[in-house]
């Protein structure tokens, strides 16, 4: 029996944790939401318009300010302070994490690609990895539920890799700019198609919230709501319903369980006092992020969960992934002192490269089993700490050096699916401890075969692209080794607490429920069977609305 | 042309209007002269007796940062303090409008306050700020030492064709595989871009160099202009593209 009396607490306020609690709060539950970091409020807090000159050092990155001074990250990075993590010997690994209301999402690329049928059954293709406990059928109505209530601009394309939206879901993508529209030129001279990139940006007004100006990164916030992040949509529409709790500053240490091994409360350090404080708990709902989910997990240890909390299968903390990332850019010739116009656009790609390799896969034509997207890198960004050109002599003739190269540079970002692998886990650190006294979590990393195959593929496309665009490179490519993206750099970690169909080799079941635990819930990235290429926070808030309306009904009918 | 200055006016941050008028004043001389000097290799007569190269150590720079949630709508504007001396400042004045002179209605590198911002820079309790200080810092004592070495007078006592003769040697590419001037070659070269960067970051250095965006668009993004779209057609005929 569960505490019928308790709160049902949710773990965390970034895309899982917020959509889970909208989607509660909606369905008539009353939910208290715990989060570790601060209160948040996008509207007072971003730096609209704010130019680089305004900010010190131009706004360059530094170890305070990772993606530079105005990224809307609030107290995180890749570290917060007083709460280190480790890495094994011989592993690199880095963690970001945000500690604000609205977590990661306040900052996200928004890049929103579905998953496609190939991305759920990847193991019954190949062999390597494991399936999703579902087909991409039962998720479709969930994904179009999710594009219309977030807001996605984008296009069905028809591709392999895109599984179209519902009819007018999506809002109508900003033109491509002239780089990209080179860029796919040269790639559909090579066979490879571009489409218009999917981002939770509005381009058309949605509720309270505007659509896009064109102006100022996504990346510092938007106060005007367009692009997307739970504070300026999730959490003020469920704390609408009257029905939501907030705790800012709350960073759980432990998942508490009676004699049965339920779970029955929650507790948590308030970090402005320092104390810890116990909350009755109905329900938890974990979606602290994929691995300080299964932090808490492997630290709520009981007589009845000795190796930490549903983790009977030792699962937890195992299966970690990230995306594969690398990188490719060269200076076009052909677009050198280019006519100059507004291309700040809606601040991220509007093409891209989607996966075009699944029919040479099924072919045996490629050498590495999972695919990659691209990317792309252009235009004529704001001014900033760097310039760029091939420089020399002084006056005149350096400034124009840099004016020439203005809006000349092309790259392609890869962004692969990488395969679980028994190198790449997280467990406890027991020797390190943070400022609260709760032990850190600890990261193990290897990328494998599969990834750097990848990867040298993505390379030498990626050069054959920009070769076709006028590009010369006078250095060989670097090898995958060199090339490749460190663990966690890209910020797709997932795995930790895979779903699965067996109680043996995952943590919960196709709705996020642990196998161990009826009233204990995962509802972030840690959930993936597989980390597929297209960037996690939409499968994230799809995941999370689909297994919230789920736990509403079992709360309604009374199993819960 | 100019002589050399005979009392040289500091470099005074955020200077009054007359302070900066006087400023220029003094500069001027040193800007008017880029293209005759660069143009004038003859001028590289032997002068310097043997490659040199400081061996500077700083302490590094514990203040600090502006931390992990400072605000963003209104940054620091003081976040950590200032280490350059008023000779140094000086001459990362002079090599800065030696950079980026004032042409015609375009501002130079010290009327939109550069200085200050490698200043500000140099001063960083960051990795890579206080890698750049050591070069910058670096490079301001070769020049002293190139100058004494040459004329019997620090860097910024020398007559602005003085100072433009040993600029002359090392701001060039050619002189980066030079053994008498490679390393003050490399770090002019650095110093350059970051003096670079903090002129086209400022709003008239935005402007010089075409900076369109930053300004909000009502309806849908207007995509590329006319002009741009017909640049575009003529090189993907060059190039045998279509779209």
């Amino acid at each position: 029996m569960t505490n019928k009396s308790g709160h049902i607490i949710v773990i965390g306020s970034g895309a899982g944790g917020a959509m889970a609690a909208y989607t509660l709060c909606k369905a008539g539950h009353k939910v208290l939401l715990l989060e570790a970091g601060r209160d948040y409020d996008p509207k007072s807090e971003t730096p609209m318009f704010k130019r680089n000159s305004e900010a010190p050092l131009m706004g360059a990155s530094t170890r305070d300010k990772d993606f530079g001074y105005y990224d809307a990250t609030v107290d995180g990075g890749w570290s917060v302070p007083d709460e280190p993590y480790t890495t094994a010997e011989g592993s690199e690994f880095m963690w970001w994490r945000a500690r604000m209301l609205g977590g990661r999402t306040n900052h996200w690329g928004r890049f929103s690609l579905r998953f496609s049928h190939h991305d759920f059954k990847g193991k019954s293709r190949d062999g390597l990895g494991a399936d999703w406990p579902f087909e991409y059928e039962e998720l479709a109505p969930w994904y179009d539920l999710t594009e219309e209530l977030v807001g996605v601009c984008g296009t069905n394309t028809g591709l392999d890799d895109m599984p179209d939206s519902g009819e007018g879901i999506l809002q109508t993508p900003p033109q491509p700019r002239i780089p990209e529209l080179l860029l796919s030129a040269a790639a559909k001279k090579l066979g490879i198609a571009t489409a218009p990139m999917h981002r939770a940006v509005l381009t058309r007004p949605k509720d309270d919230r505007a659509a896009c100006f064109y102006a100022t990164p996504c990346g510092n916030g938007c106060s005007i709501g367009a692009a997307f992040q739970t504070t300026t949509s999730l959490i003020p529409m469920a704390k609408a319903t009257g029905n939501l709790t907030i705790i800012t500053n709350a960073m759980v240490r432990e998942i508490n369980v009676d004699d049965q091994g339920l779970v029955m409360g929650v507790s948590y350090v308030d970090k402005i006092s320092g104390n810890t404080n116990q909350l009755d708990a109905r329900i938890v709902v974990l979606a602290a992020s994929a691995c300080e989910s299964a932090r808490i997990l492997l630290n709520s240890k009981s007589a009845q969960h000795p190796n930490g909390l549903a983790n009977s299968s030792g699962q937890v903390g195992r299966n970690l992934m990230d995306s594969t990332g690398a990188w490719l850019g060269a200076s076009i010739p052909g677009l050198r002192g280019r006519p100059i116009y507004n291309e700040d656009g809606h601040t991220a790609n509007h093409l891209f490269i989607p996966w075009w390799g699944h029919k040479m896969q099924e072919n045996g034509a490629l050498d590495f089993p999972r695919g990659y997207h691209f990317e792309i890198g252009s235009g004529f960004g704001e001014p900033g700490a760097g310039v760029p050109g091939d420089i020399d002599g002084y006056g005149k003739m350096a400034k124009d050096a840099v004016k020439l190269e203005y809006g000349a540079y092309v790259g392609l970002g890869l962004r692969g699916e990488m395969l679980p692998n028994e190198h790449c886990y997280m467990e406890i650190d027991h020797k390190v401890k943070d400022k609260w006294g709760i032990p850190v979590a600890k990261f193990h990393w290897a990328w494998s075969e599969h990834e750097l195959k990848q990867v040298e593929h993505g390379l030498k496309t990626a050069k054959a692209i920009l070769e076709t665009m006028g590009a010369s490179f006078s250095q060989p490519l670097p090898d995958a080794k060199t090339a490749i993206s460190k663990g966690g750099e890209i910020i797709h970690e997932v795995g930790s607490t895979r779903m699965g169909d067996s109680p043996s080799d995952s943590v919960t079941n196709q709705w996020g429920q642990t196998w161990d635990c009826d009233n204990v819930f995962v509802m972030d990235a840690g959930v993936f069977a597989s980390n597929p290429h297209k960037n996690c926070t939409l499968t994230i808030m799809t995941l999370a609305m689909r297994n919230a309306s789920w736990l509403a009904t079992q709360l309604d009918k009374g199993v819960l | 042309m100019a002589d050399k200055p005979q009392s040289l006016t500091s470099y005074v941050p955020s200077l009054t209007r007359r302070q900066t008028l006087k400023w220029i004043g003094v500069l001027s001389a040193t800007a008017a002269f880029p293209l005759l000097s660069s143009c004038d290799k003859k001028t590289n007569i032997k002068h310097a007796q043997a490659a040199h190269w400081p061996d500077l150590t700083f302490a590094p720079v514990t203040t600090p940062g502006y931390g992990k949630d400072p605000s963003l709508i209104v940054p620091p504007t003081s976040p950590w303090p200032l280490l350059l001396k008023e000779d140094e400042l000086n001459v990362v004045a002079v090599l800065a409008d030696i950079i980026v002179p004032r042409e015609l209605m375009v501002p130079s590198a010290t009327e939109v306050k550069v200085p200050e911002v490698i200043n500000e820079w140099v001063s960083a309790p960051y990795s890579r700020q206080q890698e750049d200080r050591l070069s910058i810092m670096s490079l301001l004592s070769w020049l002293n030492t190139e100058a004494l070495q040459r004329s019997k007078q620090v860097f910024i006592q020398l007559s602005a064709p003085e100072q433009m003769t040993i600029i002359d040697d090392i701001a060039f590419k050619s002189a980066h595989s030079s053994l008498e001037f490679g390393k003050p070659a490399v770090a002019f070269a650095a110093f350059r871009r970051l003096v670079l960067a903090a002129f086209f970051c400022s709003p008239q250095g935005s402007k010089d160099l075409g900076y369109q965006g930053n300004v909000p668009i009502s309806g849908d993004y207007p995509g590329p202009t006319k002009d741009a779209k017909a640049h575009l057609d003529t090189l993907l005929t060059q190039l045998g593209l279509s779209l």
